[in-house]
């Protein structure tokens, strides 16, 4: 197996050194929001987590078709280390989000309609990973995996598109009209941060599942043999 | 005068960044070792 390209750290260089400064203009260089102060800052890092997040789990539900449609075990990897990569995206964007509520609504949690389904969208992708875990045959593993992240997938358009269509706490998606152009700089330098360090995870962790693949292939035989010796006696 | 402006609050604003780059590291350390150790299971 060739090693990770030298671009692929690159990029996750790339990522870190931006996450940083995009966070260093977003904490102490970026105005303060009218109403909200300081509160506001976590902005800088909440809304690239959600926008990450959700990208992630596309880019996932397009590898899971890829994957039913060529039963190549490659996408079968991209779409395992996608959705883990989103995964934690999604426990961070709701706990940062609980945090921000408890400063600006008053409370840690409200079974508003955003939040509601960014938590249905956590637990779905999960049980994906966790049925995942259950099957043992490789091809089987491949195809039940994609069938289960695409139906998971129906949840990511609501979670965008519900603030519009139905009544939530939650604001709707702020645009570069309405927001402060000294607000924008590091929200995007944030959001680009996270895409290039996600690439890099997902690309650890695919090649991590090619790898365990490669290692089943190996033990797979050998479990056979031994347990076809096991009727023999 | 300052009614319905939220004071302060950069305890919150430090735990969510906290958080979050916690979590970041935790995750990609975890990756790389996962990473390290598979890839000398797969040597041997």
């Amino acid at each position: 197996m060739k090693p990770i390209s030298k671009w692929i750290h690159v990029l996750g260089i790339t990522g870190l050194v931006l996450l940083f400064v995009g966070s260093w203009i977003g904490l102490f260089v970026a105005p303060s929001e009218r109403f909200m102060g300081d509160v506001q800052r976590i902005m800088y890092v909440h809304v690239p987590t959600a926008w990450n997040a959700m990208l992630g789990y596309t880019f996932a539900f397009a590898f899971a078709v890829a994957s039913l449609w060529t039963s190549r075990p490659k996408w079968d990897s991209a779409v395992t280390a996608t959705i883990e990569v989103s995964l934690l995206l999604n426990a961070l964007l709701l706990v940062q989000g609980s945090i921000w509520a408890r400063a600006t609504w008053g409370v840690w949690w409200d079974w508003d309609v955003r939040l509601t389904t960014s938590l249905i969208m956590l637990l779905l992708f999960a049980g994906v990973l966790a049925m995942r875990s259950f099957v043992q045959d490789p091809d089987r593993k491949a195809t039940w995996t994609a069938v289960a992240a695409i139906v998971a997938y129906i949840d990511v358009p609501m979670v965008y598109f519900c603030v519009r269509w139905w009544r939530s706490l939650h604001q709707v998606q702020s645009t570069p009209e309405t927001v402060s152009s000294s607000m924008i700089l590091p929200l995007r330098m944030n959001a680009f941060a996270l895409l290039f360090l996600g690439i890099w995870m997902v690309v650890y962790r695919a090649r991590l599942e090619t790898l365990r693949r490669r290692q089943d292939q190996v033990a797979e035989p050998a479990r056979l043999a031994s347990v076809g010796g096991m009727e023999d006696v | 005068m300052s009614e319905g402006v939220i004071i302060g609050g950069w305890n919150y604003v430090i735990a969510a960044y906290s958080i979050t780059a916690t979590g970041l590291i935790l995750y990609a350390w975890s990756l790389v070792a996962r990473y390290r150790r598979s890839t000398r299971d797969n040597e041997d």
